[in-house]
């Protein structure tokens, strides 16, 4: 379960199926997205209305964290829920496994996060406001900061990681013990834990920009004092 | 727990690279066309909004525009009324005059036909008079009357004012005059002569006399002395004051 199968190599690199599953993942969304928004209209149809009603969604629920700076940060926070959602429910199809099941995965994305929040923070009000924030409000707070930045990030990568891979290997224990039609109430659960899953991972995600970015303008604030 | 490098760091360039492709074909066009339809959403509430405003405009300069409009009617009737009312007061002046012109001359009119029904009633009673007299005067006309006319002629021929006995004179002294003597009755000598010799005397001539009878004058005479015509008979004078009547009618 946690050792991707190689498919095949680039040189020295072997290219494994979670990259596969990923890739496939990517050229679906790619490919959904171009025919859903080829023919938008200013009055909607039903595909236009749902994908309007995800994007707002998503924008509702950035714009409630980090009112300021919703644009901004909309697209990666939006990729995170939708690539994460996908990739997780991409375990119910049969002999697929999710990408996010893999701790390779999940800490690739960790790091995406852990480079977007100082990225964000950093954009937002410059290198030394954003690294002052790390002495507030005492410098002595900068070691348990940095502690902070590492464990959070690693928490992220973990958590997915070990909450997408329980659920697999559940069901497939499930499956092996009581037989084939045991496990759906397992699978149903599976997509709820999906969809929950994504959403504490791009949640918590966008709470940290968020408190990068607030933390930037607070210190300007206390400067402008 | 395995860890694989490759898989990490492509799993980082595939999210960057989907972050990219989801932004290009997701979020900008959705986003696009829901910020289109507020701008449209906005323009229709804006111009609906100066719509109403227009309207509402329009409706106070309608309101404004009946109240100054019920004014102006109110002026207009009100001078019209002014107008009729001095029309009529003139009209009605007007037809007073005219009724009182025309009552006027009505009574003219009235008054010319009752003098014209006086005068025929007159004319009528004095040919009627006329009629009767002559009538009774025929029946009277005899010999006798016409000797008494005789002394009545005699007597005017010698009271004759001397600007007529000029006149006959005058009338005389045409060339081959001829004095015309009409009666009713034959004259006998005796009047013929004395009658002759007044007209002689009268004249300064011998002109020469014709007698004649002529019973259409009643009783009495005609004497023609040339332009100059002596009546005394009583048609003539029948004629003389039925005329004369007429004038003081």
């Amino acid at each position: 379960m946690d050792i991707p199968t190689v498919v095949f190599y680039v040189g020295p690199f072997g290219i494994t199926s979670i990259v596969v599953t990923t890739w496939g993942i990517m050229i679906t969304l790619a490919i959904c997205c171009w025919l859903g928004t080829r023919r938008l209209a200013l009055v909607p149809g039903k595909l236009q209305t749902m994908l309007e009603g995800l994007v707002l969604a998503i924008e509702d629920n950035i714009n409630a964290v980090i009112p300021d700076h919703t644009q901004q940060v909309l697209p990666f926070i939006a990729t995170l829920w939708l690539y994460i959602v996908i990739a997780n429910l991409t375990g119910l199809i049969p002999q697929l496994h999710s990408p996010t099941g893999s701790f390779s995965v999940t800490a690739g994305l960790a790091l995406l996060v852990f480079l977007s929040v100082h990225w964000f923070g950093i954009r937002s009000g410059g290198v030394r406001n954003y690294l002052r924030h790390y002495l507030s409000p005492t410098p002595l707070l900068l070691p348990f900061h940095l502690i902070s930045e590492v464990t959070r990030t690693i928490a992220l990568a973990v958590r997915l990681f070990g909450n997408i891979m329980s659920l697999e290997l559940v069901a497939l224990l499930v499956l092996l013990v009581a037989g084939l039609l045991v496990p759906v109430p397992l699978l149903m659960l599976h997509v709820i834990e999906a969809l929950v899953q994504a959403y504490i991972f791009g949640m918590l995600a966008l709470i940290y920009v968020a408190g990068a970015m607030q933390s930037q303008q607070e210190s300007k604030k206390g400067n402008d004092i | 727990m395995n860890f694989d490098w490759t898989t990490f760091v492509l799993e980082i360039v595939n999210f960057l690279i989907l972050v990219w492709i989801l932004k290009r074909f997701l979020y900008q066009p959705v986003l696009g066309v829901i910020a289109r339809r507020r701008a449209d959403i906005d323009k229709s509430l804006s111009d609906a909004l100066q719509i109403r405003n227009e309207a509402n405009e329009l409706k106070a300069r309608n309101e404004q525009y009946l109240i100054e409009w019920e004014a102006k009617k109110e002026t207009a009737q009100a001078q019209l009324n002014a107008e009729l009312a001095s029309i009529r007061e003139s009209k009605l002046a007007e037809l007073e005059t005219r009724i009182n012109e025309e009552a006027e001359r009505r009574r003219v009119l009235t008054e010319r036909n009752r003098h014209e029904f006086e005068r025929l009633m007159e004319e009528k009673g004095i040919a009627q008079g006329a009629a009767f007299t002559n009538k009774l005067l025929m029946r009277l006309a005899s010999t006798e009357l016409e000797s008494r006319l005789f002394i009545v002629l005699m007597e005017d021929l010698q009271g004759l004012r001397e600007q007529d006995k000029h006149v006959i004179a005058i009338a005389a002294e045409e060339p081959g005059l001829q004095i015309k003597i009409q009666s009713t009755f034959p004259l006998d000598t005796s009047k013929r002569g004395e009658l002759t010799r007044s007209l002689h005397q009268m004249t300064g001539k011998t002109l020469p006399i014709v007698f004649n009878t002529n019973p259409e004058l009643i009783s009495g005479f005609q004497i023609d002395i040339g332009a100059w015509i002596l009546h005394a008979n009583l048609r003539d004078e029948l004629k003389s004051f039925g005329g004369v009547l007429r004038h003081a009618g």
